[in-house]
């Protein structure tokens, strides 16, 4: 196992009616710092846009700048934040698909989507997106070691099509996040092997069972290759794939960590349950975290043409229509700003736990890169320029705590270039991402 | 489904001229394919229209890859397997939806936490089907070889499992696995290769197509184990029963009419009910009720207190559409209502229980009139006549429909005491950069305005007389254009359409293939329309229909290699 020091408990503060209880990780023994630091990556989407009069920063661009009223939430984690202004979803300009299906497409992909019967505006359909995603790829580098290469979670992200889909493993293999907390606990903790009182980890009596039972799987995948199409054949190697993934895995289950409580079943439809829902997937996402059982994560945030309302902040109009009206329009306005700073307060609920978490001489908050954004500008007119876009995390990559004028000589850099210095912080050295015709490099303003 | 605004039918021509990529006119080889299979639109049938008929001389059956078991497909699987009902697909990630259908097998292969899913509910079943049901599923009798019983088991209980004869290669991978296993028990080697089944590709993956491809052509028929496994997974969602191995393992089902009688046996079983259940479902878009906040000013209900009661309302009107009326006039005409005690107290009616039917032919007309529907195409706070609009052209019509472009305030009218929710939606028509879409969706729309958002039936709102009428325009359907006069008289105009009757043979014809239609499809969709239409709609037909086509009986050859 890495050797990490938990120098104190992990606190999560838990909202009232919560399940989860607080885990108490144990103090492992500590072998010093690891030689390479551990790194962990999270892409965060929210729908239909921004009000941008209360997204940008209301001071100049620079170190010092006096955040908008949908960033207050994360006033404590102020330092931790970059702000990008004027970079643009230009892969969102061509291709098939409507203005949505396009930019949730493209956003963490910097693809264009393949041609498909997926329905959307202007008598146009469209596929998937035609390429991995940007947590990917990172999960490729950094995942392989934990028993979750990463984590897809959701919160009522119920439309199960290339409008609510944000991670792909590859061209056309999306993968859909899991909506119900306790799937995610199950998933995370619950055969999770955990040390006995005396701190010694036991053997995992399953290991050897599942092995031959994998084993066999694989060979009666080959038996059947030999008699089908070649189509059929490529079909069944993926599947092989992931299979000797789910083996390789076997070997990683062993971690020292407390489980925390098993969250109570609530409902992924539900309005009412909502607000439970993405807390108790941040605290999950959070101790995961905290007990390195993964390093990547996604987190969507319902869908963009979505009709849900946010009872508990009293906004009672539905999404997607709400996300229409002008931005100056007083009602629209007070409710999607009051949606967005509901936004924030679940990263800031993220970055407050993992902040709880020491590693070495820092806390994992401070090793936690997280892209959020959605998948047009302004939800009113569908634009895919200047983006909203928020970065926490990544200190040890660039500078944070700046809110960054991204143009250059008026022209706005496309955001394949962020996508390229995300994967470039997160060890990844390659110098695109996603279509080439839209990247130059690591987003210069960063560097 | 490509070229969708040749479906459009010139609908919406005020927003087309603010769209990009709007082909101008649909290549004539994607007519059928971008038709819905029913477009309105004059010489675009099925049958190939001015294009020239398409040539059926010979099937020309469309792709035929390996297709995961859908989530309904496996719970149901196991259930007829181990007698294991714990609905294991609960845990596994999300379906992927295609027009609606979420069988669709292009977008629906196997995922990273889909394949852990399975190891999952492999070690659960089997552990129980081993503590619970080992005598049934591998029995062996006292004094017989472990071994022995052990071969047995992996042929017979693992022909089930693969739904055919397993070859040679396959059993000796099981004796292997078990052979291995057993010094830690007879139970214990049961259960790692019941384990490795589930897990084989051999049951997660229905194949049409396993023999060594070495000189076939052209259009194959299926071999009957794979036949069996078509019909039973279309008509009943689960694996073959024994009725129909056993016809697959004797060569019975060969000629047309074996196929049928057996597609008539099927359709009798309850899972043929269930099935239908899970077609209407994904069709109808019943699973965005769920969660759907519903209230009135003048009720005191939770937001989403009503709605598993609208849903046992609907699966029970549905369930004696399709099986007892058994024809499409029945599913748009039946005054019945299904009603719990709540529900018919809402609607002041008196019910018996949910299961006796109400009828109130003056207020109820079939599918469209059914309170589960009126509160799924409804806003949270009022009627909703766009959405109603949109979904008797998009999905009953199997027409196209455009959103509504950028810049357009899409939101429902503030309610308003005052007035009327036609009234207030009116703006639509007056606006001319609404008017060119909005007079055809709301036409059809404000035609449900009797129903509101809780399904209740009125005569008047905010103590105004309500205005049903209605007109509906361009569908191309001499039987459905023109004006009509509320949801009764909107529903005999469907119950009487050809249009609408098309579009369900090709919606419940893309479940069937799990794909959306294609140029190959041509001829058997022909058919199957062709057949649904002499039968008079009657839905045993249409189902009959579907298994006896060329797309369902035959698939193309394996290519060389």
């Amino acid at each position: 196992m890495r050797g990490r020091r938990f120098d104190r408990r992990i606190f999560l503060r838990a909202a009232s009616g919560l399940a989860v209880a607080l885990p108490l990780l144990p103090s492992l023994r500590a072998r010093g710092q690891a030689a390479d630091p551990i790194r962990r990556f999270v892409t965060f989407y929210t729908p239909n846009g921004q009000i941008h009069s209360a997204w940008w920063p209301t001071a100049s661009s620079g170190t010092s700048f006096t955040l908008n009223d949908i960033h207050q939430p994360l006033a404590a984690h102020q330092s931790r934040m970059t702000l990008l202004k004027n970079v643009d979803l230009q892969s969102a300009g061509a291709g098939p698909g409507g203005p949505h299906q396009r930019g949730i497409g493209t956003l963490f992909t910097g693809q264009y989507l393949q041609e498909g019967d997926f329905v959307d505006g202007c008598g146009s359909t469209a596929g998937w997106a035609d390429g991995i995603s940007v947590d990917q790829v990172i999960a490729g580098q950094i995942g392989l070691n934990t028993p979750h290469a990463s984590l897809e979670l959701g919160v009522r992200a119920t439309e199960n099509d290339v409008q609510g889909r944000i991670a792909y493993s590859g061209a056309g293999a999306p993968l859909p996040p899991m909506l119900q907390p306790l799937d995610v606990y199950n998933r995370i903790f619950k055969d999770l092997v955990t040390p006995d009182q005396s701190g010694t980890m036991p053997s995992d009596p399953m290991l050897a069972e599942r092995r031959s039972v994998l084993d066999a799987v694989g060979s009666q995948i080959a038996e059947l290759e030999k008699r089908v199409s070649s189509d059929d054949k490529q079909r069944l190697d993926a599947h092989l794939t992931l299979v000797r993934d789910v083996e390789h895995r076997l070997s990683q289950t062993s971690i020292a960590c407390t489980k925390p409580a098993q969250p109570s079943t609530l409902d992924p439809t539900s309005e009412t349950d909502m607000p439970t829902i993405a807390e108790l997937e941040i605290d999950l996402l959070s101790i995961a975290f905290a007990c390195d059982l993964a390093r990547v994560a996604s987190f969507e945030v319902s869908t963009g043409l979505n009709r849900i309302r946010y009872p508990w902040l009293n906004s009672m109009g539905e999404g997607h229509p709400l996300s229409h009206m002008s931005p100056d329009d007083p009602d629209a306005h007070s409710e999607l700003v009051a949606r967005a700073q509901w936004h924030s307060g679940l990263i800031a609920r993220l970055y407050d736990n993992l902040a709880s978490v020491t590693e070495g001489d820092t806390t994992i908050a401070d090793s936690t890169l997280l892209m959020w954004s959605t998948e047009v500008s302004e939800g009113n007119v569908h634009s895919h320029t200047n983006m909203p876009i928020l970065l926490m995390g990544g200190g040890w990559h660039f500078q944070t705590g700046r809110y960054v004028d991204c143009a250059e000589g008026g022209k706005n850099p496309s955001h394949c270039d962020l996508l390229v210095t995300l994967q470039n912080a997160m060890g990844v050295s390659a110098t695109t991402f996603g279509r080439k015709e839209y990247c130059t490099g690591p987003l210069k303003a960063l560097t | 489904m490509k070229a969708l605004t040749a479906r459009s039918l010139g609908l919406c021509a005020l927003w087309a001229v603010a769209c990009t990529n709007t082909p101008a006119t649909m290549p004539p080889d994607m007519a059928h394919a971008g038709s819905g299979g029913s477009a309105g639109t004059a010489g675009m049938s099925g049958s190939g229209g001015s294009g020239g008929a398409p040539v059926c001389t010979s099937p020309s059956p469309g792709v035929a890859p390996l297709r995961l078991l859908t989530h309904v497909q496996y719970d149901n699987t196991v259930a007829d397997l181990l007698g294991d009902t714990t609905r294991p697909s609960q845990q596994f990630p999300a379906e992927n939806d295609v027009v609606g259908f979420s069988n669709n097998v292009a977008a629906n292969q196997a995922n990273p936490r889909l394949v852990e899913a399975y190891q999952t509910a492999a070690e659960s079943l089997a552990a129980t089907a081993v503590a619970t049901r080992l005598g049934t599923i591998a029995p062996c009798a006292a004094g017989t070889d472990n071994a022995t019983c052990g071969s047995t088991f992996i042929q017979t209980f693992g022909a089930k499992v693969f739904r055919r004869a397993l070859t040679d290669g396959e059993a000796g991978i099981f004796n292997t696995l078990f052979n291995a296993t057993l010094p830690q028990g007879y139970p214990k080697a049961v259960e790692l290769t019941l384990r490795a089944m589930l897990q084989s590709p051999q049951f997660l993956y229905r194949v049409d197509a396993v023999h060594a491809p070495t000189t076939e052509t052209g259009a194959i028929a299926l071999g009957p184990s794979e036949l069996a496994s078509r019909l039973s997974y279309f008509l009943t969602n689960t694996t073959p029963d024994d009725t129909l191995l056993a016809a697959a393992a004797s060569n019975q089902l060969a000629t047309t009419a074996q196929v049928e009688a057996q597609a008539r046996r099927l359709l009798e079983t309850p899972r043929a009910r269930q099935m239908a259940q899970d077609f209407l479902g994904q069709w109808l878009g019943l699973a965005r009720l769920d969660g759907a906040a519903r209230q009135a000013n003048d009720e005191n209900f939770g937001a989403t207190e009503l709605v598993p009661d609208w849903k046992a309302s609907l699966t029970s009107f549905l369930d004696d559409a399709i099986w007892n009326g058994g024809t499409v006039n029945g599913l748009y005409t039946s005054p019945k209502l299904f009603l719990s005690s709540k529900l018919a107290t809402l609607y002041g009616l008196s019910a018996t229980d949910a299961s006796t039917p109400v009828s109130v032919p003056t207020q109820r007309s079939g599918l469209l009139t059914q309170p589960a529907l009126m509160a799924l195409l409804a806003h949270a706070d009022q009627s909703a006549p766009v959405l109603r609009g949109v979904f008797v052209l998009q999905q009953l019509l199997c027409l196209d429909v455009q959103p509504p472009p950028p810049n357009v305030a899409a939101v429902p009218p503030e309610v308003d005491q005052t007035a009327t929710t036609r009234e207030r939606f009116a703006q639509h028509t007056k606006d001319p950069n609404c008017a060119g879409c909005h007079v055809v969706l709301d036409g059809i729309g404000f035609g449900f305005e009797r129903f509101d958002q809780l399904g209740r039936y009125r005569q008047t709102e905010n103590n105004l007389p309500v205005d049903d009428s209605g007109e509906v325009l361009d569908t191309g359907d001499t039987t459905l254009d023109g004006t009509f006069s509320g949801a009764l008289e909107l529903s005999q105009k469907l119950a009487n359409s050809p249009l609408a009757r098309d579009c369900i043979a090709t919606q419940w014809y893309r479940y069937a293939m799990g794909r959306v239609e294609d140029t190959t499809d041509q001829c058997s969709l022909s058919d199957v329309k062709s057949r649904f239409t002499s039968s008079n709609g009657s839905f045993r037909e249409l189902l009959v229909g579907i298994t006896l086509s060329d797309a369902f009986r035959y698939r193309p050859a394996l290519e060389n290699p």
